[in-house]
């Protein structure tokens, strides 16, 4: 188990080059913004993610539009990287988190401004944005201690 | 015409190797080989070459299957990659038999050879992982099921040291077993699986697989030519059933449960079996985990006490559940295309598992688990009952 009095690193120096699928592009344009836009159905009524080119509930293109969601939720479950992947080696220990967003979807991403002691499943977290660099953020998570 | 009219024929299989010292198409030759001299078939009758697809070695090559029938001189009316990743092995099985009760074929060559650790030709990138999960440092299969142990562990609590228990009985079965890989012939403790080193917490180093390289294969044919023939010890698929993508049209899902539940039912169904029957089980072993799962989703016990039913049973060789006596993947290398739980099954049954031979050779349940997908358990689950003729 990893030593709970031991801080976490954080991932915000790690450099990253992301490849976007084109169905996904609308994500990405809103998090220039700090807008988090998840996929919508309007036929059932419910959220996905990860972005699809289709309704995962219909299978159908034309039920799905973008809407900004809150980015609040709490923390389904975590998993503290040991030996990170190449572009995460040494900076170990770091945490991913499985995020259930108050909309319904679970978002894996990582954790910041949170040390490993504070870190459980049910915490209450809110976004964090991370500039990737090329206009766009990457989302990811910070303890919403001012949730009630 | 039906699964249960088709046999397997004959078995063989190389020793798992660290990095193999000789190319995936000598492999391949040297089971061939094994497989015409066990059976006494000439290579002009094999007429169905059916292949996993969890290949590394095999993976950017979209003419593998054609590539492997040619190195081999073999002439088929029925020519196949099976892609469920881990599933494939068994997946190939219930295939082959399908083609041989269509009339594709009468003689089908299954063949897992893979060397993905002397070359690896894997390649994820056009998938999920590239924009949701590698930008955050998840490290594949161990990230995906440290986060799946977490929300077990939150829901049900979990009690490592029985992880533990597992993850040893497979190594004395390993140490028994002179075809496992000689890395992982070394013994291991409890306190040796809770110390070994953090991966993905709570994913210690002993809850993974090591990937090795080595190659395994069948024949098979309908039990009336296996009869005509005069081949003996055959053994005969009762029932099998597979789920890809099990839930994927629902958005948030209860990640302790996988498509095994739905497989295990309808395999057990075929088989005329409830899951008490059961005289030895060769669950897919990734993460050990995977296989406490696994004892939940076929009903060996219910939801949530998967720990205790650890506790309550021996699962060695000369234990009430003998449980993949041959060390598994976790225990003995994931190499083969992941098709060695199947080939110590078809062992077992054959009663040629010599010091590890298990007393019950009644029938075998071998079970798989391939592809990870995202934030939830696994991609494809399967499950295939066999039993002796």
């Amino acid at each position: 188990m990893a030593n709970p009095n031991k801080s976490l690193n954080d991932t915000l120096g790690v450099k990253r080059a992301i490849r976007h699928f084109d169905f996904s592009e609308p994500y990405w344009e809103g998090t220039k913004q700090k807008k988090l836009l998840i996929q919508y159905c309007k036929k059932t009524g419910k959220y996905q993610h990860f972005p699809r080119p289709v309704s995962i509930f219909t299978g159908r293109r034309r039920d799905i539009e973008w809407r900004e969601v809150s980015g609040k939720g709490v923390v389904f479950s975590y998993t503290i990287a040991g030996r990170g992947t190449p572009a995460f080696r040494g900076i170990e220990p770091y945490a991913v988190v499985s995020v259930t967003l108050d909309v319904g979807v679970n978002f894996i991403a990582n954790i910041v401004n949170c040390p490993a002691a504070d870190l459980k499943v049910g915490m209450k977290v809110r976004p964090y944005w991370h500039p990737v660099g090329d206009g766009t953020h990457l989302l990811m998570f910070q303890p919403d201690r001012d949730a009630a | 015409m039906s699964l249960r009219d088709n046999a397997i024929v004959a078995y063989a299989e190389t020793k798992v190797m660290e990095k193999s010292d000789r190319d995936v198409f000598v492999l391949g030759g040297e089971i061939l080989e094994e497989l015409l001299d066990k059976t006494g078939i000439e290579k002009s009758e094999i007429d169905g070459l059916v292949l996993a697809g969890l290949t590394g070695t095999g993976a950017a090559n979209p003419f593998w299957a054609q590539t492997t029938a040619d190195v081999l001189g073999l002439d088929v009316g029925f020519c196949e990659q099976v892609h469920t990743g881990g599933c494939s092995a068994a997946g190939c099985v219930v295939r082959a038999a399908a083609a041989i009760d269509y009339g594709l074929c009468d003689v089908a060559f299954l063949l897992f050879a893979d060397t993905h650790v002397l070359e690896d030709k894997t390649d994820h990138s056009h998938s999920y992982r590239r924009e949701w999960t590698d930008p955050y440092g998840l490290m594949g299969p161990p990230g995906a099921f440290g986060l799946l142990s977490r929300a077990y562990e939150a829901k049900y609590g979990l009690d490592y040291r029985m992880l533990g228990k597992i993850a040893v009985t497979q190594r004395n079965h390993a140490l028994l077993n002179e075809n496992a890989c000689e890395k992982l012939r070394v013994p291991i403790t409890v306190d040796d699986y809770l110390n070994s080193r953090v991966i993905a917490d709570p994913i210690r180093l002993l809850d993974c697989v090591m990937r090795a390289d080595g190659a395994a294969g069948l024949i098979m044919m309908s039990r009336k030519r296996a009869k005509q023939k005069g081949l003996t010890k055959c053994i005969i698929p009762i029932g099998y059933a597979e789920r890809t993508n099990f839930k994927g049209g629902e958005n948030l899902v209860d990640v302790t449960k996988s498509g095994h539940a739905v497989c295990g039912k309808k395999a057990l169904g075929e088989a005329g079996l409830s899951i008490k029957d059961i005289a030895s089980f060769h669950p897919y072993d990734d993460f050990i985990i995977a296989i406490m799962l696994q004892f939940e989703a076929f009903g060996f016990c219910k939801a949530g006490e998967g720990v205790s039913f650890i506790r309550e049973h021996d699962f060695s060789f000369n234990g009430d559940l003998p449980l993949n006596t041959g060390g598994g993947q976790i225990s003995a290398g994931q190499a083969a295309c992941s098709s060695h739980n199947l080939i110590e099954a078809v062992r077992q049954l054959r009663s040629e598992a010599g010091k590890r031979q298990v007393k019950n050779t009644k029938n075998a349940l071998v079970t798989g688990i391939g592809w990870i997908n995202y934030g939830r358990n696994w991609g494809s689950s399967a499950a295939l009952v066999l039993v002796p003729e």
